[in-house]
Order: C-alpha cells, then structure tokens, then sequence
C-alpha cells in the first residue's frame, strides 16, 4: 500500500515526462492502424479516417490515462481541505471561536513545553554530556552532598569507572578588581581534571598550564564570555591582563566558549591547587564532578562509588561523616529543582487543551445538529459515509491546523512572557526558543486533536436514518437523546477538569498567602541591603582596618535621611542556599581548647558529647534591633566587646533548644574555631529570636552570631541593612560612599523587598501560570455550559411559550431550566472532586502550610465554579423568558 | 457504437484481457489492441484509446511493466510486459472468470423450468 503510493508520488512528479510519452505512443498507434488500413488497400484518406476513429477520443483517452496517474488521495485531500475552509467561511463566527479556542490550548500546551523541553530534556552544551556524573557523599544524619578533599582523593585512587574525576569549589561572589571595573562575580576553583571532565577547553586564549596547578604556582584564571566582554572589553592580548580577587593578583590566561555556564554563573575559574591540600576528612567544601569511561553504565559506576565509600565508612567511622556514595547525571542535578514545577504545569496546561478541546467539539455537535440535513442530503445524492466523514474530518484539520498556527504563534510570545516571569529560578533558560522539536510537539498535538475532533464528530453524525434526517425539517433542531448525552458529558468533564485545575490554582494561591504571613522572625519594612565581599585580612592590622572600614561605611550610613538604624551580618538571611554551618564544641572552661592539638586530644565519644551542629554568623552590635529580631535573654553585643575583650556570643533560640534543653545557656564556653580559624572561645551572653534564614519556607535552623568586630575575619562577606529607607535616591547615595571609601570595591544594594522577591519568584512563576491556566479554563468551561443552556432553551422555546400562556410563573421556568445546568455541573464538580484529590498530589512539593485536600481551596473553588455556572445558566432562561408568548407559539 | 453490434467488453476484463495478450511476449499498445481483435475473432474492437488508461492502470499496480524500444521497422514505440505479479494476477482471474462464465452459462442454458 505504501509502495503503491511512493509509486504514484514520484509519477506524479514526472508526470509532464509520461505525458509526452502518452502522445508519442498514441501518434504511434494511429500510424501502425493507418498502415494496416493502407495495407487493406483503403485510399490513404480513408486510412487515416477509419484509423481515427478506431482509437476513439485521442483528448478523452488523454484525460483518463492522466487520471490513472494522478494520486486520487492527495486530489481528494485538497478538495476535502476546500470543502472545509468554504464551509468554514460560511459559519465565520464558529471558526473564529473555535480557532481562538484551539489556537490557546495548543499555545498554552506548546509554550509550557518549549520550557520544558529547554530546561530539562535538552542535552547540556558539553559534549557527550550524558556521561557526565555529579558525586555525591550521602550522609544519613546532615543533607549535604558536597565532599571533602580527602574524600575525593580515595574515591579518585579507587574508582575505575571513570575517564576523569574533578573537584569543583565555588566560591560563591567574590569582589574582583584590578585594572577593571570593580564587580561582583561568581568565581569558582577547579581541579586540573575539570576541563577533562567537561571537555571543553578556552576558545580564546589556552588552558592552565602546569605551574599555574601547583600550590604556591603562578596565579591564573579563565574567564567566561559574558565576563570577557563586558570587563575586558573582548581583548584578546592578555599580556599584561590581571585580575585582584582577594589577596592575590591573577593573570587572565584564556575565554571560555559562549554559553558555556557551570557552575551556573561563573565568571571566573581558577585552579584549586593553588592551595595547599586539606586533608580533613570533614571539610565538605568540594563538589566532584566525573565523566564516565566508556566501558562504565550509570549503573556499574553507582555500584562501584557506593563500595568504595562505605569501606572509607568501614575504616574511619567516626571521622568520616559520609555514610555512601552516589552517582547522579549532571543534567538530572541540573534540573532537579525545575522537574517537579514544570511538571505540573505541563499536566495542567494539557488539562487546559482538553478542555479547549471538548468545548471545540461542542461547538461542532451545535453545528452537525444544524448541518444534519445538508449531511443527509450528500449522503441521499450518492456521497459514501466514509466520503463525508473525511470531510468533516478534513474541517476539523483546518481548525486544528489554524489553531496550531495561532497557538505557535502565541507560543513564541509566550515564551518570552513566561521567562521573564522567572529570570533566576530555572536553570538553562538560554535555551529556551521554539526549534524544531517544540514546532515537531505543536503539529504533534494539532494532529492529535484534529483527529480526534474529526473521527468524534463524523462518528456522531454519521449512523443515523437518512429519511429522518431529511423529513427532520425546520421544525426542531434538536440532536437526539443519545447526542444530548455526548454534550451533557462534555459539559460534565469540562467542569470537573476545570475544578481540578482551579484547585490547584487555589493551592498553590493559599501557600502563597500562607507564606506571605509566615512569621520569618525579623519585622523590617523597608530597608537596603549592601553586599560587599572584601578580601581575607592577611594579619591584625588588615583586619582593624577592615573594621574601621565597616563602621565608617555604617555611621555615614546612620545620616542618610530616613534612616532608623544599620546593621550588618555575614550572611544575610534569605540568600537562598548558601549556608555556612559547622560543628562547635561546648568547653568546660574557656581555656580548654586553644590549639588544634588539644582538639585532637578528645575522644571521640567526649567529642561526639559536647558538639552540635549550627549556622556560623557574625554580626554587628545593632544588626539585631535593626532586623526586629527579639532578644529572648541577656544581652546583645556592646560596642565595648572590642577585638581585645572576650569573645562574645548570642544563639538563636533554636539552638537553645537543641544543645542545652532544660538548661541556661548563657555564660557557657564554646569553641567554634573550624569555621574561621581563630580559636579563641566564646562566652554565650544572648538568647535571640528564630529567623528563616534559607528561604521562607525553611523552618529556622540553629544558629550561632560571633561578633563581627571580635571575628572581623569571618565578616569579609558583609551584608549591610539600613533600616528604614529603600528610596532610589538612598540607594544612590550608599554606592556613592562605598566608592569613595573604596574605589575598587564593587557594591551591589538591593531593597530588602527584592531579596524577599527573589525567594518567592519560583512560587510566583508556577502561581502566575497555574492561575491563568485555571482563569482560562474556567471561562471555556462556562462558555460550554452556557452554550448548552442556550441550545436546549432555544429547544423548547415552544414549550416555555405554552407554559407561560398557561400562567406558569418566570420563577418557576427559571428554576427548571437553572436546575438542569445545576444538575450538570453538580456531577462534574463531583467527578472534579474524585480526580482533584488524586492528582493535587503532585502539587505536594510545592505546597506550603496547606494540604493537598486543604477545604478552604476546594470550598472556594466550587463556589466560583458554582456561580459561573449559575450565571451560565441564568442568562439563557431569561432570554427565553423575554420572548412574548405569542411568538413563541408562532414560530416555525 | 460499431461495438454494440459485435460485442461490448464487460467492465473490467479489458484489464485481464491485456494481461492475457502479454502472456507470449512483449508488445507495443497497437499489438495489444490487435491481438485482442484477431483473438476474439474480430468480435471484441475495444475503442482502441480505451486501452491506454487500462495499461497505465495496470503498470501502476506492477503488473506489468513498460520500457521505450526501437521496433523492427526503426520506430520508437513503448513496449509492455508482464511482471511475475501479473502473471500470478491473471491466472486467479483467469480461473475467477472461468467459474462465473461457466456459472452464467449453466443458468442461461437451464432446460427445465
């Protein structure tokens, strides 16, 4: 069959070549039957006559060998797609509706998977990069994945799965300088095996040679595209091109390819093995990286690494904080946080096309009712069912196919909307662009429903009497009961899709709200925040000076006008996912422990005993009255706890509870000097308040504030907050005093409201479009079940009319015909319920403070489908009530 | 109408008859129509341009086959032949046919009524 019309295609092709053919042949013919009459001894005119007209027609043989070549299909085809664009002129206003229906549904479907498709199925831009393997160390009783130095080396001694292994240190953003535009930029340290593992090299430039991978070697750093351009000014003489970060000055070496992003938003990779190795076994400041050898599965190396790290569990046990290992795709880590929203908005916009969908095909049962005699008319002239059902199906590729258009169309717009809807949360959005695969998805999906749409309704008009078609007349147009049934489920299913969407809408509206009024422990209206990074202090005076900076900087701070207060942390909260923790050890008396030796003079038990987990800040005196965190107990820092007095310290309640339940924290001992080296102890003076310190979703953790004046080391990463101000011109005038106080210190200030925006923007995204989706369906769903009202109605126009002359009372027509789209949409809000409650289910990770089956959401939801469908219901019935009797009765 | 008086061909057996005059050997489309006629002792004369919407059929369905050559009198004609296909396809509706004519004979030639 196929062969048969591969055959015909390429004839069809050739065609003008078989024709000159066809004439040659058929000249040919007439010349042998001339001969042969000739031979018969017939006058050569006679001959020719005869020969003539022995052939027959030489035009009509000509037209019908040309119809035998032709492809009856692809003729037939365009003139079924004919038919249907005419008929589909004829009913302009049921094109125009269902195309703008269809063409939101595909748009919706389309654009959703565009996003989808960009950000999680689309290979990362390395080569091969499948088989590339993130590794992880797998602890039972803390999350963290990162691995140690140590860690790393056995695993890399071990394995043999892999071609390469690489560590990865981000270092978060780093003020970078020199003879550039000073910035904040996102540097990253990488072992050698990094661009091994990536496989991706410089493209301007060359790579780190040997002596700028050695400890102490010569400094060196590859830049990003994006950085190259904008700082360096895209030069490709690196001669004399430095960078300062930190302490230290480094020469530019190479450029990165365009797009090449990872860790994500890097500006700057430099060479771990500048620095000395750190043996510890629970430094967890790697990440580990691998590409997988060509004999290695996923599987095989997942096997092998999981070995490996529990024999190193085995042999250090409580030295090693790493319970297994595992091996997860690069791309599937990438993604991981993008999977679970952009899945439930792919269901939900494909909830939304099924419903744009059946209020198409109720359009056209409207339509088949009103068409049914033209149909029986074709069919009584001699057309085949099958012939008509192809047109009817060829009508429905035309909307679908202008639909598809639309939607396309919509999508592109679409996706620009929805990207800068969430220009941080997902990663690889710059891949993000209707390509082939989403143009493949949008015809795909087009295809689907015309088909469907086209085989559902010329099964439902076809099969039916012909003579009762035809005798049907004017009279009524009413379907049959069994097509009144099909409509009554459409309107059924519409309604309990659109509740299922609406709820999730409503969930995910009521987590939003939920936590918009979570208590994230501070109360601070408007305020800047100013993220400075300085350099580590190389010794005492670096890090006075660094101090006298930082109050400098705060006391002109304090004169900006409108300002109540200025405080400063290492780590302002709501940074996201940074969240510098470590284990402290509670002293028995201050001098306990003062160097490392006497660290390793504990036993293991006595160790496990006395530590505790606990976020590591430093803080200035007024950072807490300015954020509106309480103090519980004791007392805050005093601007007498200078670096020479004793260290002092304030834990958050959380940390109360956690290490000394039933007990007065304050006045104890504590060492916590694995987190900035210095190892003098801290006296506990003040209990504070809990903060959401990750996000606002996070419970608040256990966290521990050294002074920042005592600990000036640990506060090179600062974060400024002015209370009570976030005018522009505020803004502007706090960069202004950083520059002059620093010239070569980049500064970033952002209102406070912005720092709380970009924790909620992910939540905003899937809201936004959930919302719509849910707004949409909602009004095509009330839409279907208006239409149905009216169609049935306008049915017994007659009958309301004889009611009414027979003194029926509106009130009661009105409740009669109300009850039936009542009556409808009490089963599908049913049916809703039923399916909402399963599917919300997959809402169940992006939902905060509400359950799935929160009766608040749902409770509004029927309320809101319920009125819509009253209105729905309400409208057609007094239509049908305006009409005066009489003329009811005389219609038709 | 010269034909009604000798003899109408019944839809679709041109085909067949086209594929039993190649049975021999290749021919050009006049042969055919003559081997038809002289086979048929001149009873069945087909319309001779009726022929050609037959073979073009019937080489579309691959049952035969066609190829331009050069006739013994230096002429370019296309010459037809039949594929193993067409073989196959003729016999079936050689003995099809033998069975309906013999089935139409014997009711036709029915002595008792």
């Amino acid at each position: 069959m196929l062969i048969e019309w591969w055959r015909r295609l390429m004839r069809a092709f050739r065609r003008s070549e078989l024709e000159n053919g066809l004439d040659e042949e058929i000249e040919f013919h007439i010349e042998r039957q001339i001969e042969k009459n000739l031979r018969l001894g017939l006058h050569p005119e006679e001959a020719r006559r005869r020969a003539m007209l022995r052939f027959g027609g030489i035009e009509r043989t000509r037209e019908s060998t040309r119809d035998e070549l032709r492809l009856p299909v692809l003729d037939d085809l365009s003139r079924d797609l004919r038919y249907g664009l005419r008929s589909l002129i004829r009913a302009p206003g049921f094109a125009v509706v269902s195309i703008l229906t269809l063409g939101l549904g595909i748009g919706a479907a389309t654009a959703v998977f565009s996003v989808a498709y960009g950000v999680l199925v689309r290979p990362l831009p390395y080569p091969e990069s499948d088989r590339i393997m993130s590794l992880q160390q797998v602890d039972k009783s803390v999350r963290q994945t990162n691995v140690s130095e140590a860690n790393f080396r056995d695993w890399q001694a071990q394995s043999r799965s892999y071609s390469a292994m690489a560590m990865i240190a981000p270092q978060g953003y780093v003020s970078v300088a020199g003879k550039v535009e000073p910035s904040r930029s996102w540097v990253t340290a990488v072992s050698r095996e990094f661009f091994d593992v990536m496989q991706v090299r410089p493209v301007v430039g060359r790579g780190f040679v040997a002596e700028e991978q050695v400890v102490n070697g010569r400094p060196a750093v590859i830049v990003s595209d994006a950085y190259w351009k904008q700082y360096l000014g895209g030069t490709t003489d690196f001669s004399n091109q430095t960078l300062t970060i930190g302490n230290h000055v480094y020469h530019v070496v190479g450029v990165m390819p365009p797009g090449f992003d990872y860790p994500n938003q890097t500006a700057i990779w430099g060479s771990t093995e500048l620095n000395e190795p750190r043996p510890s076994r629970t430094a967890h400041n790697f990440r580990a990286l691998a590409r997988l050898a060509d004999h290695a599965t996923v599987e095989s190396a997942k096997a092998e690494l999981s070995r490996i790290s529990r024999a190193l569990k085995a042999q250090y046990r409580d030295q090693i904080w790493m319970d297994d290992g595992m091996v997860v795709p690069l791309q599937q880590e990438v993604t991981a946080r993008a999977r679970s929203p952009l899945l439930v908005l792919m269901v939900a916009s494909g909830l939304l096309l099924v419903i744009a969908c059946a209020n198409v095909f109720n359009l056209q049962l409207v339509r088949a009712g009103a068409r049914r005699r033209e149909l029986a008319v074709r069919l009584a002239i001699g057309a085949s069912r099958g012939r008509v059902a192809r047109q009817l199906l060829a009508e429905s590729a035309v909307l679908c196919i202008s639909g598809g258009v639309l939607g396309v169309l919509l999508t592109y717009w679409g996706i620009r909307t929805l990207l800068s809807l969430q220009p941080s949360g997902l990663p690889q959005t710059v891949d993000v662009s209707v390509n082939g695969v989403v143009l493949a998805f949008a015809v795909g999906v087009s295809a689907t429903n015309a088909l469907i749409l086209g085989v559902a309704t010329a099964y439902q008009s076809s099969g039916r009497d012909l003579r009762a078609s035809l005798v049907e007349g004017t009279r009524t147009v009413a379907g049959g009961a069994a097509q009144k049934r099909v409509r009554d489920a459409l309107v059924v299913m519409q309604v309990a899709l659109t509740l299922i969407l609406l709820t999730g809408a409503g969930l995910l509206t009521r987590s939003f709200l939920t936590l918009l009024a979570v208590d994230p422990g501070y109360r601070i209206d408007r305020a800047l925040v100013i993220d400075l990074e300085l350099p580590y202090p190389r010794d005492g005076a670096t890090a006075a000076q660094q101090t006298r900076f930082r109050d400098e900087l705060m006391n002109q701070l304090r004169r900006l006008p409108g300002v109540t207060g200025v405080g400063g942390i290492n780590d302002f909260p709501l940074g996201g996912t940074w969240y510098a923790n470590g284990q402290f050890i509670e002293m028995t008396r201050p001098d306990e422990l003062t160097s490392w030796d006497d660290y390793r003079k504990l036993k293991p038990e006595d160790l496990k005993q006395r530590a505790a987990l606990a976020g590591f800040r430093v803080a200035s005196e007024d950072y807490f009255q300015v954020m509106g965190i309480p103090l519980i107990r004791g007392r805050l820092f005093q601007p007498t706890d200078g670096p020479d007095a004793p260290h002092v310290a304030v834990i958050s309640q959380a940390l109360a509870k956690l290490k000394w339940p039933n007990q007065d924290p304050i006045g104890r001992f504590i060492q916590f000097g694995n987190m900035d080296g210095d190892l003098r102890a801290f006296r506990i003076v003040g209990i504070v308040g809990d903060v959401r310190e990750i996000s606002l979703e996070r419970a608040p953790e256990p966290l521990f504030y050294g002074s920042a004046r005592q600990r000036s080391g640990a506060a090179t990463s600062f974060s400024i907050v002015v209370g009570g101000t976030d005018a522009a011109a505020a803004n502007l005038a706090a960069q202004q005093m950083v520059r002059q106080l620093d010239p070569q210190l980049p500064v970033v200030v952002r209102t406070f409201q912005e720092k709380v925006d970009r924790t909620l923007s992910g939540r905003r995204f899937s809201l936004t479009l959930i919302g719509v989706f849910g707004s949409a369906a909602l009004i095509l769903a009330t839409m279907g079940l208006y239409g149905v009202i009216s169609y049935v109605v306008a049915q017994r126009t007659r009958e309301i009319g004889i009611r009414i002359a027979l003194g029926a009372s509106a009130r009661s027509l009105v409740s009669v015909v109300v009850g039936r789209g009542a009556t409808l949409a009490l089963v599908g809000i049913a049916i809703g319920l039923a399916a909402a409650l399963t599917l919300t289910r997959l809402l169940e990770g992006l939902l905060f403070g509400v359950t799935a089956a929160d009766p608040i959401a749902l409770a509004s939801v029927i309320g809101l489908i319920a009125s819509a469908v009253i209105v729905a219901s309400y409208l057609p019935a007094r239509r049908a009530l305006r009409v005066a009797p009489i003329i009811t009765l005389r219609s038709d | 109408m010269a034909a009604k008086q000798r003899g109408d061909l019944l839809q679709g057996t041109l085909d067949m008859l086209v594929l039993k005059a190649l049975q021999l050997e290749p021919m050009h489309g006049w042969g055919i129509t003559e081997r038809i006629e002289q086979w048929s002792e001149h009873v069945l004369q087909l319309g001779q341009g009726t022929l050609y919407p037959a073979v073009y059929r019937l080489e579309r369905q691959g049952l035969i086959k066609s190829e331009w050559r050069t006739t013994e009198n230096n002429r370019r004609a296309r010459y037809y032949w039949l594929t193993a296909t067409g073989r196959k396809q003729f016999s079936e509706e050689l003995n099809h046919w033998e069975r309906l004519s013999r089935a139409v004979n014997l009711v036709l030639q029915a002595q008792n009524v």
